[in-house]
């Protein structure tokens, strides 16, 4: 046997990992901070501060803080989050960097409920997160249960063959509904574009358990999703069953989109590129640290993005979807450029 | 040598309602080099992915250390045996360390992390597969050789008294073979490790193996020292070749009369 010499300890590689997460820590505060300031009003600071902890005088800038920012900062915060989670969540389960919620069928089906909603059904506006959140988990139940039933169940090929069957079939569903009400469509278009928008706590409050069931769920995947990346046989050797942890994964990630797309519209893009971003700049594809930076991550760039969405042409908002991709490629395709 | 801790017996195997076994044995002891040898189709592999739980039965039992493979769930079996798989995936992002710490998982309680004897027995595991000198690279910048040693170290970081491991030399190079059979041989000799290799090579099997398994058309049909199993009359009934095997000094070769094989169509062996 040779002689035992100590083995390369890559302390750099965990340096890097943790400045990355320092750095979208960073970021998530300042635009936390930059969200709740600034708007078609300015909010001093001070003032946001007082108004949080309870001690603002009363009048319209605590109003502005505690009822419009506040429950929109919020919910940007775990929209973010939760498609950055179901991205990294979905690429380390189907070992598929292209994977986003649309692979499972989220994205359509909870256009098709929005839609629904919006087109057939005007009058019941209220119901609109509902019906995102109630068919974007139905057209992921369709998914799975078409993948995790026969021979070779759980297979990844099988899944994602699924998901883009039932996302047609949803993506028919709407096209039907907008030709069926073409004169309410204009209604419909900035949801499809996707973005926060000022309603308080009431979409929150009936989302919330989603987001919570999908982020506990995801405390549990990261090691599982680790076992997966070697392999299905690896992972079966160290004891896990490779379907198992697909399923849950995707049933997490689900959760997470769905409640997204209640929340905030089509947003796809952070669940697609906050991972590689992530990824690129941490150098590693440990989901111990890819899951919780793509949270802090794609939280951080959709606070970002709807806060300059608010500012620049105030009291105009631009759509925060298209902005956002518009902020991220550059800053993706340097990445890549890089690699 | 002790009683086998690997003991499958009569296993049968249907995928996709096409029977691959039916009716095959493998044991392994403590201390022992298994080798697994067949034509192509003969369902070595699967034989092992059944010994190892990875597939399921349809007859048959497998036990290891006397219970049987079907109870043993999860982090229990990964505690038993590890499969090193003929090619694993090679994920971007993940340096070699980092994959052997994944294989370190079934000692980890879930949400904990890895305590200092984890780290030891992850270092342990790269001494003893060669790989510890370049820890810190990356898994897709590797040669196919050192690959499988990372496989292997993987595997040797669950700490289990069996490694079982399908043609992980069938992609690699003279040199790499050699190293890696020299690996295995150590594992069972200085280490007290039972070995499953599936291999095609039969020089090479002849050579590290105490026992060799030949599997045919499903079934097991000899089992024994390499020089009384892989005789010619063997060969030409398994292989379809008029081939003799040549072990003298520690050195092994088949020779081969490479054009004039006997039939492929000939009498099925039982």
């Amino acid at each position: 046997m040779a002689v035992a010499s100590p083995p390369v300890r890559p302390a750099r590689r965990f340096a890097r990992q943790g400045a990355v997460l320092a750095c979208a820590t960073f970021a998530l505060v300042a635009s936390v901070a930059a969200s709740m300031s600034l708007g078609a009003v300015d909010v001093p600071l001070g003032t946001v501060i007082d108004a949080l902890r309870g001690t603002a005088e009363e009048g319209p800038l605590k109003e502005i803080v505690t009822q419009l920012r506040l429950p929109r900062t919020v919910s940007a915060i775990f929209v973010g989050a939760g498609l950055g989670v179901a991205g990294a969540l979905l690429q380390g389960a189907l070992a598929n960097p292209l994977a986003s919620p649309d692979v499972i069928g989220v994205t359509g089906g909870s256009a098709f409920g929005a839609m629904l909603v919006l087109l057939a059904f005007p009058g019941s506006i209220a119901l609109l997160p509902v019906g995102a959140l109630a068919f974007g988990l139905l057209a992921s139940a369709i998914v799975f249960g078409i993948a995790w039933t026969g021979v070779n169940r759980g297979g990844i090929q099988r899944l994602i063959l699924a998901g883009i069957a039932i996302s047609a079939l949803f993506g028919a569903g709407t096209m039907t509904l907008m030709t069926a009400y073409p004169d309410r469509v204009q209604s419909a278009v900035f949801w499809m574009a996707g973005g926060i928008t000022t309603t308080g706590w009431e979409d929150m409050r009936a989302v919330w358990p989603y987001f919570a069931a999908g982020f506990a769920i995801t405390l549990a995947m990261p090691r599982a999703l680790d076992r997966l990346s070697l392999g299905d046989d690896v992972a079966a050797s160290l004891g896990s069953r490779p379907a198992v942890i697909r399923l849950v994964a995707g049933l997490a990630a689900a959760l997470l989109a769905a409640s997204a797309a209640a929340i905030a519209g089509l947003l796809t893009f952070i669940g697609l590129v906050i991972p590689h971003l992530v990824r690129m700049a941490g150098g590693t594809s440990r989901h111990g640290f890819v899951i919780p930076a793509s949270a802090v991550a794609g939280a951080a760039l959709l606070v970002t993005g709807d806060t300059l969405a608010r500012v620049i042409l105030a009291p105009r908002e631009l759509p925060v979807g298209p902005f956002m991709v518009v902020l991220g490629v550059p800053l993706f395709l340097w990445l890549l450029r890089r690699q | 040598m002790s009683a086998p801790f690997l003991e499958a017996r009569d296993v049968r195997v249907t995928i996709g309602g096409t029977p691959i076994l039916h009716g095959a044995d493998l044991s392994a002891s403590a201390g022992e080099l298994v080798a697994v040898v067949g034509p192509n189709g003969a369902g070595k592999s699967t034989l092992a992915r059944a010994a190892a739980g990875l597939q399921s039965i349809a007859g048959g039992t497998v036990t290891w250390n006397g219970e049987d493979v079907k109870r043993l769930r999860g982090r229990a079996l990964a505690r038993t045996r590890a499969f090193v798989p003929q090619r694993a995936r090679v994920p971007d992002g993940v340096t070699v360390l980092e994959a052997v710490r994944i294989g370190r998982s079934p000692h980890v309680r879930p949400l904990q992390r890895l305590v200092a004897a984890d780290h030891e027995a992850v270092d342990r595991a790269m001494e003893r597969a060669g790989v510890a000198a370049f820890a810190g690279r990356q898994l897709a910048t590797l040669s196919g050789g050192e690959l499988q040693r990372v496989q292997i170290a993987v595997g040797l970081a669950q700490e289990t008294p069996v490694l079982i491991a399908d043609e992980p030399t069938s992609a690699l190079d003279l040199g790499a073979t050699a190293g890696l059979a020299r690996l295995l041989r150590d594992l069972v000799e200085h280490h007290g490790m039972a070995v499953v290799l599936v291999v095609h090579d039969l020089a090479l099997a002849a050579a590290v193996a105490d026992t060799v398994v030949v599997v045919s058309e499903g079934r097991t049909v000899a089992t024994g020292p390499p020089a009384d199993v892989l005789t010619s009359e063997r060969l030409a009934e398994v292989w379809h070749v008029d081939a003799a095997l040549d072990a003298t000094g520690g050195r092994t070769a088949l020779h081969v009369d490479w054009l004039c094989g006997t039939s492929p169509g000939g009498s099925p062996p039982h």
